[in-house]
């Protein structure tokens, strides 16, 4: 009877869990993001990729079209005095969030691909901001920020 | 707050990433020494342990919002890079609400 209990449970917990097996998409992997070194900071839309990759001993914010794989250019978004921490995307590849380090000042910032504009968002009451996460709609971020040695999140309802 | 039972013993979890609708959460735990990627299908109770091929590990991951694809940074050598899959043969899309397909989930699900 106990034997029987322990299968059963072994069963129950097993068919919770299946083996999945991932297609990698040699097409995109293999092309695009090989020709850069030391890509990280994924964030997907649909069918946009931002990333942070390195160029020439520097970090910069890239956006690839996954479609026609090709990188996007992102007028007025990486400067040479600037260093990107944190990039998310909303999903029509529109509305980049980002931070980054400019002098002694880390900063979160909302880029606009339809207009080509970044804008300074404020963090109320002040803080430093770690890792950005926009929503798919574009219209809500979700901050870490440390503030007087805690870490908290904050959320920030963007304009249209 | 809304408890995540079946990864609660393979702590710890990092780099949470939400479907259009919050059906699916990918997120990275610890399984036996290892980091892995799992995708959890919180209207079903499934979860879909992602395995990757050679000596490489997830640093972070990022799941498109319709839940077709997955982007991950991987390590290994000393290196990291982001590699995407597709995750069609595994689940099915979460649509955006309105759209056919889309998936409604309880508050408490």
């Amino acid at each position: 009877m106990i034997y029987l209990s322990l299968a059963l449970t072994l069963l129950l917990t097993l068919s919770s869990c299946t083996n999945a097996s991932m297609q990698p998409l040699p097409e995109i992997n293999n092309t695009i993001l090989k020709s850069s070194t030391n890509n990280r900071e994924p964030s997907l839309g649909i069918k946009w990729l931002a990333s942070l990759a390195l160029y020439n001993g520097k970090e910069r914010i890239e956006l690839t079209n996954l479609l026609s794989r090709t990188r996007v250019p992102l007028p007025g978004l990486n400067s040479q005095d600037s260093q990107p921490i944190s990039v998310s995307l909303s999903a029509d590849g529109q509305r980049l969030a980002l931070i980054r380090q400019r002098g002694n000042r880390t900063e979160l910032l909302l880029y606009r691909r339809n207009f080509g504009t970044l804008q300074l968002l404020e963090i109320n009451p002040a803080g430093i901001p770690k890792k950005v996460s926009i929503d798919a709609t574009g219209k809500l971020l979700a901050v870490q920020v440390s503030r007087d040695g805690y870490w908290e999140v904050d959320l920030l309802r963007l304009p249209n | 707050m809304i408890p995540l039972k079946h990864l609660s013993s393979h702590q710890p979890h990092s780099s949470p990433s939400l479907s259009w609708n919050g059906r699916y959460l990918a997120v990275i735990i610890q399984r036996g020494g290892k980091r892995m990627a799992v995708i959890t299908d919180r209207l079903s109770g499934q979860i879909h342990p992602l395995s990757l091929p050679g000596n490489k590990y997830p640093i972070r991951i990022s799941l498109s919002p319709d839940a077709r694809q997955l982007a991950m940074e991987l390590t290994g050598k000393g290196t990291s890079r982001i590699e995407l899959f597709n995750l069609q043969t595994i689940i099915e899309p979460d649509e955006p609400i309105g759209i056919r397909g889309s998936t409604s989930l309880n508050q408490s699900q």
